[in-house]
């Protein structure tokens, strides 16, 4: 699709602008189909590109983060001014929400004094219009020297126009800079702009670099001091005009910088605009908010809309997970069928139990994560999860979180994966590493089983609901936990101050949270399929792989398979006469001789003193793949054949090989710990590296091993 | 109407010793005809001026025909030329005119105008230009709707027509300590680093107004509307924000 005809292939643009300008909408409107979402290496910040054709010529597109400015603060800042410094974009088009001219024109200014290649994309047009503003954009245009598009991004309006101002600009002579932000400041910079020139910083960079060091912005000024000589000088000499500046206008350099800004974008719009948008312009919204921002309604309305929310994501999803799940079983029917029956092949296995075993299990979720996200995005788009944020930031806040962490924890409950990659709404890098962190610590869906598995078999029947209960709120209680410990010491810092823009409502289109929710898909498939799919194989190989082939109890452990075996060979006959019954009890000893097995009971020492013995031990060791497999593992050593967690025979099994105390101390053990492999690979995704998914799974289990430990010692010395 | 007084230079006099200097200025020499093109008169009508600038001492002929000034003369002229131009800047600069019919009142008005209250006019003309607060006053009187229908600034204290808000006497308190719906002047704004950088960013200005719209059931944080944006904002980094509350009129 992408001809890489024309002189000017790969002409390189950047989208710029604020956060809430549509800024994503407009990017999928030009890409459409061709985008790449990454991540920059190290930070959680999201890297997109894609590609489109125009007149012969491939453009390539990258969507900066979204900022209200480029200073140095955030990371998402960083890398704007990085990518446009840096990579010189051959185009900037500048993207601003044209209900919010004043605020989002500030940063067109600053743009202004970086390149001169720019073209001003006027978007959320429609809202405009509609709230009665009326523009010159023409002679907009000639104030600025550059191309103004007004667009609709999330209804591809003005699409075309836009691509057809960034090819003009790509082609044409930049003319001489429109910005004027005062003659004592504009002498200023002119000034310092100079010297940086002579002491041979290139033309394109000495404006910004002025502008900065004039600014006082700690990361140019300690580097340019770190070069020294010449450069160290230049500092003073910016140092000095500033306080010139000050001086003469009795305001600290970064306020008066800001009120040039602003008054150059005032002079601007008085020019400009020709019918101011009406007052009430956000009324219906401003009624709306009445309800739900309510001091008595807001809670009580929020609740009811995660209520919805995960009622859409579990009982809805529920229907096509069932068709997945049944077609998974099918497949795998179907392709065993390839082999003859009873046959022993380990290539069948590895196909049938193994990988599609193993990927089909982490992929009946897709119908759960499609509606989570789908629910998530329409949510956001209308605003509402901005209105949510505000609700519950003070609770947030109490435990180091932000308010806007709420939502991917709640996402938590029903699966870590969804709930990780919903953090990316979180601005500032600390609280969304924070916040992805603890996100394991609420109990998903996949433990459910466990729970229903252990609570019964364990607990009178008026105790169940309490302990299902507890377990929910220990997880809750121990994410706000590290949560605050984190921000205390590891990722300490500065808050992000909690300045979030409350948009008015708008009605997104169908087309643009489908378009959004099926990329989150498509990514989920892709990316934690691969290492799934890897992992599972890997798992398999352990599950069915022999240590010793030969029926022993020489370890000493008596598990029922192991008596009724006995038994049988002794010649008590009866109990194994069921064909079934036997391939079952098989299957449990060869598990019990696998090199799982084997691992199971080289573990045992270890998790001893938390009242688990090897057969939990390989449980565990399958529920890393993903913790209903747990319960499965279970049934397969207790030689049930396949069972699910209503299996009563299994419950009495359990029931009479351990204690309650063990159970409670396995809960918390896997409430806490080896957040599964799908967890771990989302981690690595989203945070760009190895070193948080592997912090945080040490991290885990290592807390999910002490308290586990002090639970059972704590109570086996009081019983 | 001017009163006649024969040792008092008249406005038309005036006029011709500002022609007079402006041509010296230029040319070192002013030659009756010269000075009677520049006014747009016949020859005839300049002889009678000259010689009544003569006698008062403000002008001299070097020769028949050419004219200049004397010392006592260029310091008339000079005061008048001012004046002019102070006129003609007030219209334009101050009061907004075009600068033809700034020029063109300027001249009419230069000559009824008293010494006093030239000087006055010229002191309120630096005080505008000079003084923070001044010139303060001339924007605000330049972005009034009503003069200038399509700004939107002045909204909180015009709406409709109506006079609808002044400010209370000075106290200045944190944006957390206004009440749900009540509006501010904002006086400043504290703080340092990336919270005060992103506060200014998005607009929170000394002189612009912050309302504070409603509070969080939980009581942080604070929902706060300007400039047509609404913002929600920790009452810790409200309490950066300084404001002078408006009392309703």
């Amino acid at each position: 699709m992408d001809s890489e005809s024309g002189p000017a292939s790969g002409v390189r643009v950047a989208l710029a602008g604020n956060p809430n300008a549509g800024k994503t909408s407009l990017f999928n409107a030009l890409t459409r189909a061709h985008q790449h979402v990454g991540n920059y290496p190290g930070v959680t910040v999201e890297r997109r590109t894609g590609r489109y054709t125009f007149e012969g010529v491939l453009y390539e597109v990258i969507d900066l983060p979204g900022t209200y400015s480029l200073t140095s603060y955030s990371p998402e800042e960083r890398i704007a001014q990085e990518e446009l410094l840096e990579h010189r974009p051959d185009v900037v088009v500048a993207v601003v929400d044209a209900t919010a001219l004043k605020r989002s024109l500030v940063i067109v200014a600053q743009l202004m004094q970086l390149t001169p290649n720019l073209v001003l994309c006027l978007n959320m047009a429609d809202e405009a219009r509609r709230s009665g503003q009326k523009l010159d954009t023409e002679l907009l245009s000639q104030l600025l020297g550059m191309p103004v598009v007004e667009t609709v991004g999330h209804r591809q309006e003005g699409v075309e126009s836009l691509r057809r101002a960034i090819h003009h600009v790509a082609k044409r002579r930049p003319g001489p800079s429109r910005l004027v932000l005062g003659e004592r400041l504009d002498t200023a910079i002119r000034a310092l702009e100079a010297r940086l020139v002579s002491a041979t910083v290139p033309v394109e960079r000495a404006r910004w670099d002025a502008v900065k060091l004039l600014e006082n912005d700690p990361e140019y000024t300690r580097r340019y001091l770190e070069r020294g000589g010449l450069f160290a000088e230049i500092v003073k000499v910016a140092a000095g005009e500033r306080e010139r500046l000050e001086a003469a206008t009795g305001m600290d350099i970064t306020l008066y910088m800001t009120e040039c800004h602003y008054g150059f974008v005032d002079g601007l719009l008085r020019e400009v605009v020709l019918r101011q948008p009406r007052e009430d312009a956000r009324a219906v919204s401003d009624r709306i908010d009445d309800i739900v921002v309510n001091r008595v309604l807001g809670i009580p309305f929020f609740l009811l809309v995660m209520y919805l929310v995960f009622w859409v994501t579990f009982r809805v999803g529920e229907y096509p997970m069932n068709w997945l799940e049944a077609g998974f079983d099918a497949l795998g029917a179907w392709v065993g069928r390839l082999w003859p029956a009873g046959s022993e092949s380990l290539l069948r296995s590895l196909i049938v139990d193994g990988m599609i075993g193993g990927v089909g299990g982490v992929l009946v979720f897709l119908p759960n994560i499609v509606l989570l996200f789908l629910s998530l995005t329409f949510l956001e788009d209308t605003g509402y999860m901005a209105r949510a944020a505000f609700l519950v930031d003070r609770l947030m806040h109490r435990f180091g979180l932000h308010g806007r962490s709420f939502i991917p924890l709640v996402t938590g409950f029903g699966c870590s994966i969804p709930g990780i990659m919903a953090t990316r709404t979180l601005e500032n890098e600390r609280d969304r590493l924070v916040t992805m962190l603890v996100v394991p610590l609420m109990s998903c869906g996949a433990r459910l089983p466990i729970w229903m598995l252990l609570i019964p078999a364990f607990f009178p029947p008026g105790w169940r609901a309490p302990v299902l209960w507890a377990v929910y709120t220990t997880g809750v209680v121990l994410a706000l936990l590290f949560a605050l410990l984190l921000r205390r010491s590891v990722l300490a810092g500065e808050e992000a101050p909690f300045v979030m823009e409350l948009p008015p409502y708008r009605l997104p289109t169908l087309r643009s949270v489908l378009g959004r929710a099926g990329q989150r898909a498509w990514l989920y498939l892709r990316k934690a399929g691969t290492l799934i799919l890897a992992i599972s194989v890997v798992m398999w190989f352990l599950l069915n792989t022999p240590g010793d082939v030969i029926f022993s109890s020489d370890d000493g452990l008596v598990s029922h398979a192991e008596a009724r075996e006995t038994t049988a060979a002794v010649g008590g006959g009866s109990e194994v006469q069921n064909p079934a019954e036997r391939a079952r009890l098989e299957a449990a000893e060869r598990l019990r001789n696998s090199l799982a097995g084997h691992i199971g009971r080289l573990m045992e020492p270890a998790i001893a003193p938390l009242g688990f013995d090897w057969k939990l031990g390989t449980a565990m060791l399958g529920a890393f793949a993903a913790k209903e497999v747990f319960v499965a593992q279970l049934g397969v050593i207790y030689a049930m054949g396949e069972v699910d967690e209503s299996s009563e025979q299994l419950r009495d099994a359990l029931r009479a090989d351990y204690s309650r105390l063990t159970a409670v101390s396995l809960m918390l053990f896997l409430l806490i710990a080896t957040p599964c492999m799908a967890t771990v690979a989302v981690m690595r995704r989203e945070t760009g590296g190895w070193k948080w998914p592997l912090l945080q799974f040490f991290g885990l289990t290592a807390t999910g091993y002490l308290l586990a430990l002090v639970v059972y010692q704590v109570g086996t010395f009081l019983s | 109407m001017m009163t006649k007084d024969k040792n008092v230079l008249t406005g038309s006099l005036e006029d011709y010793l500002e022609t007079v200097y402006e041509l010296v200025r230029d040319r070192k020499f002013a030659r009756v005809k010269d000075i009677a093109r520049a006014r747009g008169v016949q020859a005839g009508s300049v002889s009678p001026a000259m010689r009544r600038l003569a006698d008062l001492g403000m002008v001299q002929y070097v020769q028949r025909e050419y004219i200049d000034l004397t010392p006592l003369g260029e310091e008339h002229a000079r005061r008048i030329l001012a004046r002019h131009r102070l006129l003609t800047r007030f219209f334009m600069e101050i009061l907004g005119v075009s600068p033809a019919t700034a020029e063109a009142d300027a001249c009419a008005m230069e000559h009824s105008l008293s010494a006093e209250s030239m000087d006055h006019l010229t002191r309120f003309f630096e005080f505008l230009q000079v003084c923070p607060d001044g010139r303060k006053f001339l924007e605000s009187f330049h972005s009034c709707p009503r003069i200038q229908p399509a700004s939107e600034e002045c909204t909180l204290h015009h709406r409709n027509g109506h006079d609808v808000v002044a400010e209370q006497g000075g106290q200045v308190v944190s944006v957390a300590d206004l009440k749900p719906g009540e509006k501010g002047r904002v006086t400043q704004v504290a703080g340092t680093g990336p919270i005060r950088r992103r506060l200014l960013d998005m607009g929170i200005l000394p002189d612009t107004t912050v309302e504070l719209e409603r509070v969080a059931p939980t009581g942080d944080p604070l929902w706060i509307k300007f400039q047509g944006t609404q913002l929600s904002l920790r009452r810790k980094e409200a309490g950066l924000v300084s404001v002078v509350p408006y009392q309703e009129v």
